[in-house]
């Protein structure tokens, strides 16, 4: 039985929040909790979590070619008055 | 090189420009890379970013967040040069994608448990990055700079000038929108059964 204070469907509506870590302390820990017993909701959450990781690992930091930093240090060069 | 414009003299601001500014750099180029959605556009942005920056670096308030003034600086740049010969993705609706499109789905056509994550990751980085560029622009950013580089909602706020409660819902739809693009890949690529 599940013991925790909200059900699945507050639990899910607020996933989004809990877990782009904008919840306060006492909503995360009675999300935590139901997530502990609830085998539903922790599939939606890992799933949800996944696709942020997945999203960031495939759509970070690219390599940055050579002429870009090289454009950028002439910005900073000729913006900066010779002595 | 003589300028009209405000130059910069104080040789602590420089080092300081280049020791924490210049190292974002790969970051901010991604970004560009997200917002023009071509490399060329991406280099121009990036540079044009960095100039306004650094003119700019003597107002900035050290011990301020320094990540959130560079990404406001760079989508700013975006917004006002850009945008304008930009081709824009065609809005969407996505008023009829319900919440866990993308999850329902996988986890109808899957066969064994937690495959929904595996799918996910066999999908190619460059499918993933398309789907993210092909969102409608304010949704784009929101998901970007949330799910991509992490700044919290109040940053975002911050960066795109708009209220927290814009960017939540700006947020929640561009995720909802992304998923329903994903699942289209999913398809096409055949990485799951019809």
């Amino acid at each position: 039985m599940d013991l925790s204070e909200i059900d699945c469907q507050e639990v899910l509506r607020r996933l989004e929040l809990y877990l782009d870590g904008e919840l306060d302390g006492g909503l995360c820990i009675d999300i935590e909790e139901h997530l502990v017993t609830c085998g539903t909701c922790t599939g939606h959450s890992d799933f949800q979590r996944r696709l942020k990781e997945i999203l960031r690992a495939k759509c970070g930091c690219h390599e940055v070619p050579s002429q870009v930093l090289q454009r950028v240090r002439v910005v900073i060069e000729r913006e900066t008055p010779q002595t | 090189m003589a300028s009209s414009r405000a130059p910069v003299d104080d040789p602590a601001l420089r080092e300081r420009f280049e020791r924490d500014v210049l190292p974002l750099l790969p970051n901010l180029y991604s970004a560009a890379l997200r917002l023009t959605r071509n490399p060329a556009d991406a280099e121009d942005l990036v540079q044009e970013a960095y100039l306004r920056a650094y003119r700019g670096f003597s107002g900035f308030q050290e011990g301020t967040n320094l990540r959130a003034w560079m990404y406001r600086i760079l989508t700013n740049t975006f917004i006002n040069s850009y945008r304008k010969k930009q081709r824009q993705p065609q809005t969407v609706s996505d008023e009829d994608i319900e919440d866990w499109y993308l999850y329902d789905r996988l986890g109808e056509s899957a066969a064994e448990a937690s495959a929904e994550t595996s799918v996910l990751e066999r999908i190619p980085d460059e499918d993933v990055q398309k789907a993210l560029e092909a969102l409608p622009e304010q949704f784009r950013m929101a998901v970007w700079l949330a799910d991509v580089e992490g700044f919290s909602y109040k940053e975002i706020a911050e960066i795109l000038d708009v209220p927290i409660g814009t960017v939540m819902s700006r947020l929640h739809r561009g995720r909802k929108s992304l998923q329903k693009a994903l699942w289209e890949t999913v398809r096409e690529r055949g990485l799951v059964r019809d």
